[in-house]
């Protein structure tokens, strides 16, 4: 029996949708979620000593179940079975559901958090905790721990080669990109679940690292809500879910601990805090930031086979500083049959039409960078009747002037690195022939529900800083204002976006806080 | 022109009544039966998977192609959805297959199933680029779940020259000690031979 088979297979794991009783369970501390921050949390603090419970809401899958098929992977691995839309339906929101969150299913790019982003939030935010030398040796270890390494020029496969190439062609800053691989067999289906172990995800790193040191995991448990006393949490309630986390068993979880971590995600978290009634002063939901996507299609002469190799390996920020403009970043994605059936535009034969060209398209994306300026305030999250989170995500004119620019940027990238037809993802497209035209991407219909808007990051909602006015946990250790023995761990601290894929910063943050916590027991 | 604006904003108006009442005309005018599923449905409403074996049929043309089994792809899709997401589908299909705003928007008197292909196309096509932006995101709704249901069948991959290998989680590594003091000390270099190099891009 492997390594990861015999801690998948530990009495310290419990499948939640097979119990016969309801759950009463005690830990020194209780986290909820399993992605980058809680993983995270949940080893540091498992390694110091503590007894640890993990709370997950999705299941426990492993590299067995990551068929490479999107059928049977995509609605298990997805919040909401992959429909989770912001609340008009305007915006696809990517987000992971399972033991090890999003980083089972990311596209394994790296980045620690730029320093000028650091010195933002202690300038703009109040961040006042740490400065990004404190999170340095937190990275270094995360970085080690995960294998984290610069890819070739020579290892990038076509569709992120001609976004290299386009960018350097153009004398655009371009790079190759930092990713959590061991041994990457190139299989191109990190967006499934790693089939061969070689990304090194919480699920094979931190999760197994926490069970080793005696953590114990309850997955298939949603925690429903806090009961918060005299500034203190004094308990967790949750509810049991079926095998595939469809509907509740009928059963439930109670939870007594000496402390709380929240990590559930820039949408969960924010969710859990309000069900519980804590709303920070009105702060928590707000300034959802989403590093909204736009895309470009480009077909070339020669097969792209976009499906093939590392999906992320190279990105280019040349653009990601723009002053009183939005700025963007831009990075190549995956293709995946039945994710970009859906995101070529049209119906029938025309749909049909442009599809069957996939062997030989390109599909690159700008990601805008939203959080920095006073007139882009982000989203917010609130409750459904049911309790679950819903988030409303207005794009507002300067983001859609910066999508515009972006689309311009893209062809011309394309187009750089030899395109011979570039198409806009508009649902009636832009077709542009060997150059740029800028004035029909102008005149395109930018307006929800004519051209598709992404997301894959979720930051904010519980944001950090030193002022409990405006913020909703201190900088220090992401202990929540006002409250002894709660703490906000994931990527819904973070005041704004980062500019960059935020995985690493969600580790370094969490390791960070959660040697702080363990000091401070 | 003032009148064309004037006649756009009242049925902009009367149109999101509509949109909140869609279901109440439904019962004038029986839907056609598209086809029986296959299998008992998790979401869908006996009448709304009907409206969407319709849908099905005009939004996925490729050779082969099977309306009935792509609908019952969305019903599981779906039943990993909210159940506020799964409400509103229904709710989507039955307004699309709703006469009455049809006559109001699109000037057709059937229901959707009752129409033409070629109507069928121009309802689509209406919703596709219309001016009401529920419209436009209820008419990405269903294409998409349409495309995603019928692109997910491996039956439907052969002009796409896709084909992802099959059995490679037997070669899945026990690495679980990658990057710990253990696998450090075992492991001279930082990286194995066969990952990639740390050479900086030019």
């Amino acid at each position: 029996m492997t390594k990861l088979a015999v801690i998948r297979s530990s009495p310290n794991v419990v499948d939640g949708s097979r119990a016969t009783t309801d759950l009463v369970l005690e830990a020194d501390v209780c986290i909820v979620g399993t992605g980058a921050g809680g993983a995270v949390t949940a080893a540091t603090l498992a390694q110091a000593g503590l007894s640890v419970l993990m709370l997950e809401e999705g299941g426990y899958y492993t590299h067995a179940d990551f068929t490479m098929r999107e059928k049977d992977t995509e609605p298990r691995l997805y919040q909401e079975g992959m429909s989770r839309t912001t609340g008009d339906g305007a915006i696809a929101i990517l987000q992971g559901r399972a033991v090890g969150g999003t980083t089972v299913v990311n596209w394994t790019t790296c980045f620690r958090t730029p320093e000028d982003v650091v010195d933002h939030w202690k300038k703009k935010h109040a961040v006042g905790g740490f400065a990004y030398a404190d999170l340095v040796p937190h990275y270094e270890a995360i970085e080690q721990r995960l294998a984290i390494a610069k890819v070739s020029v020579d290892s990038l496969n076509a569709n992120n080669r001609t976004l290299y190439d386009g960018c350097t062609k153009l004398g655009w800053g371009v790079e190759t990109l930092r990713r959590n691989v061991h041994a990457c067999l190139q299989t191109g289906f990190c967006h499934l679940g790693c089939p061969v172990n070689a990304k090194r995800s919480m699920l094979v790193t931190m999760i197994p690292d926490a069970i080793d040191a005696g953590a114990k995991l309850v997955f298939r448990a949603r925690a429903d809500r806090f009961e918060v006393a005299a500034g203190s949490v004094k308990g967790l309630r949750g509810i049991l879910l079926d095998t595939e986390g469809r509907k509740p068993t009928g059963r439930s979880f109670t939870v007594k601990a000496k402390r709380f971590v929240v990590s559930g995600g820039a949408i969960n978290s924010p969710a859990l805090l309000l069900r519980s009634g804590i709303d920070g002063g009105g702060l928590v939901g707000t300034r959802t930031f989403i590093h909204p996507v736009v895309g470009s299609s480009a077909i070339y002469d020669e097969p792209i086979e976009a499906s093939r190799g590392a999906p992320q390996s190279a990105a280019s920020h040349h653009f990601a500083h723009r002053g009183d403009e939005v700025g963007f970043f831009l990075e190549a994605v995956p293709w995946y049959p039945a994710l970009m059936a859906a995101t070529s535009p049209g119906f029938g034969r025309a749909h049909e039409a442009a599809f069957v060209q996939a062997p030989h398209a390109a599909l690159h994306i700008a990601i805008t960078i939203d959080g920095f300026h006073d007139d882009v305030p982000g989203g917010r999250v609130t409750l459904r009747d049911s309790g679950a989170p819903i988030v409303d995500y207005p794009i507002v004119p300067k983001l859609w002037s910066a999508f515009r620019f972006g689309q311009k940027r893209l062809a011309e990238m394309q187009f750089a690195s030899g395109a011979k037809t570039v198409r806009t993802l508009h649902e009636v497209p832009v077709v542009m022939e060997g150059k740029v035209d800028e004035a029909a991407i102008d005149a395109a219909r930018w307006e929800s529900g004519s051209v598709p808007v992404s997301t894959a990051h979720q930051m904010g909602g519980c944001r950090m800083g030193d002022d409990p006015k405006s913020s909703v946990v201190r900088s220090e250790d992401l202990r929540c204002h006002g409250l002894t023995n709660l703490h906000v761990v994931d990527g819904s601290v973070f005041p704004t976006s980062l500019g960059v894929n935020p995985q690493e910063s969600i580790y370094g943050l969490a390791r960070m806080a959660a040697t702080r916590i363990a000091a401070a027991k | 022109m003032r009148t064309s604006r004037r006649s756009f904003l009242r049925t902009g108006l009367l149109g999101g009544a509509l949109l909140a009442f869609g279901g109440l005309g439904l019962s004038f005018y029986p839907s056609k039966e598209m086809g029986v599923p296959t299998a008992p449905l998790l979401v869908l409403e006996p009448r709304a998977f009907q409206v969407l074996v319709a849908v099905a049929s005009r939004v996925v043309t490729a050779k082969g192609a099977d309306p009935i089994a792509i609908a019952q792809g969305v019903d599981r899709a779906l039943s990993y959805a909210l159940p506020e997401t799964q409400k509103g589908l229904n709710d989507l299909l039955g307004l699309f297959e709703n006469a009455l705003p049809g006559l109001l928007f699109d000037g057709h008197v059937k229901p959707f199933t009752r129409l033409s292909a070629e109507s069928q196309d121009a309802v689509l096509e209406s919703w596709r680029t219309s001016r009401i932006t529920v419209r436009r995101i209820g008419y990405q709704a269903l294409r998409k779940l349409c495309l995603a249901a019928y692109y997910m069948e491996e039956s439907s991959w052969g002009p796409l020259a896709y084909e992802p290998p099959r059995g490679l989680n037997a070669m899945a590594y026990d690495d679980s000690q990658v990057g710990t003091p253990e696998w450090v000390r075992a492991n001279s270099v930082p990286s194995a031979p066969s990952a990639p190099s740390n050479e900086e891009a030019p």
